[in-house]
């Protein structure tokens, strides 16, 4: 994030594609959406990250996410992922996920001078920081 | 005259076994390169595409909850290129029953870790080919008739080789 989006080099938008075969991973998506609205996501798709074993196992999505936040923010959480309109959010996503064929989390999707390249996978950093500076070096 | 036929029931299971068991150890390793990320070219772009489809492969590894993560990235890195190098010492046929051996003693352990895998209600991607691929009770029985067909292969290479060369010439009393 400090090297490359922070300094502007390279524009990140976060999408959220919930696979229909986890069973809470729309109710997680919606907990993101919800957190991100309040400027608390990277802590809360850190701990839903962490704990995912535990929470697709127990469906306790609610609990893993009330770990990291203050009351006052889980209240307002609760009351956007009750609310309902986060869901046309992710609809959204999702149609855009399934123009670029994405079948597995994470997908990342690269677009850089009029050529697009979907990866699926985690990537190691020293990877991804190898192919990005040849992106952005391309003439 | 001919002692034996060129084709009887041992050598047409060896046949079968070569090209299906060679066929799939090549696929299963030039896929695990090359998926599910396939972008080519250029040249940065296909060595990003196959460092992330070992990446993939090892979390995948990872993910039997058998060794750990350091050994998982040793077997990311060299089982692909095993697989496809075995798969064509097996349809060249050369030292068959060496490389039949060691087809059969991989099979046998990932029919191994596929079972245990399963037993433990493990919900995870089976890792045997380069496109996640839920492990099933269809992934075991699967498993297990590629290891019957590699043992038999291998049984049968082992009796052939002490029979005479069906176009050999008969050695006169």
């Amino acid at each position: 994030m400090d090297d490359y989006v922070t300094s502007g080099k390279v524009y990140l938008i976060h999408r959220d594609f919930p696979l229909p075969m986890h069973a809470y991973s729309r109710i997680a998506a919606r907990y993101a959406r919800a957190a991100a609205q309040l400027g608390k996501v990277e802590p809360v798709e850190q701990a839903l990250f962490q704990n995912q074993e535990k929470w697709e196992q127990n469906g306790d999505v609610d609990g893993t996410v009330a770990a990291v936040l203050s009351p006052a923010e889980m209240n307002k959480v609760r009351t956007l992922v009750k609310g309902g309109t986060l869901e046309p959010l992710i609809d959204k996503d999702y149609t855009l996920g399934q123009t670029y064929n994405v079948n597995q989390t994470p997908t990342t999707v690269f677009h850089c001078k009029g050529q697009t390249y979907p990866y699926s996978g985690l990537m190691p950093y020293d990877v991804l920081k190898q192919f990005l500076d040849q992106l952005l070096s391309q003439k | 005259m001919m002692q034996s036929s060129p084709l009887n029931a041992r050598r047409v299971v060896i046949w079968i076994g070569r090209l299906v068991l060679g066929g799939i150890f090549i696929y299963a390793g030039f896929s695990k390169l090359l998926m599910p990320n396939t972008h080519l070219w250029p040249m940065f772009v296909l060595k990003f595409s196959i460092s992330m489809n070992i990446s993939s492969f090892a979390q995948q590894v990872e993910s039997y909850k058998m060794i750990s993560p350091e050994a998982s990235q040793v077997v990311a890195h060299t089982l692909p290129f095993v697989e496809i190098v075995l798969g064509l010492l097996l349809l060249i046929g050369w030292r068959l029953r060496i490389w039949a051996t060691a087809i059969t003693a991989i099979m046998v352990s990932f029919l191994a870790v596929v079972t245990r895998a399963y037993l433990l209600h493990m919900d995870i991607n089976c890792g045997c080919f380069g496109t996640p691929e839920k492990l099933t009770g269809m992934t075991v029985v699967r498993d297990g008739a590629f290891t019957a067909l590699a043992l038999l292969m291998t049984i049968f290479a082992f009796m052939e080789a002490r029979e005479p060369h069906p176009w050999s010439t008969p050695e006169k009393a």
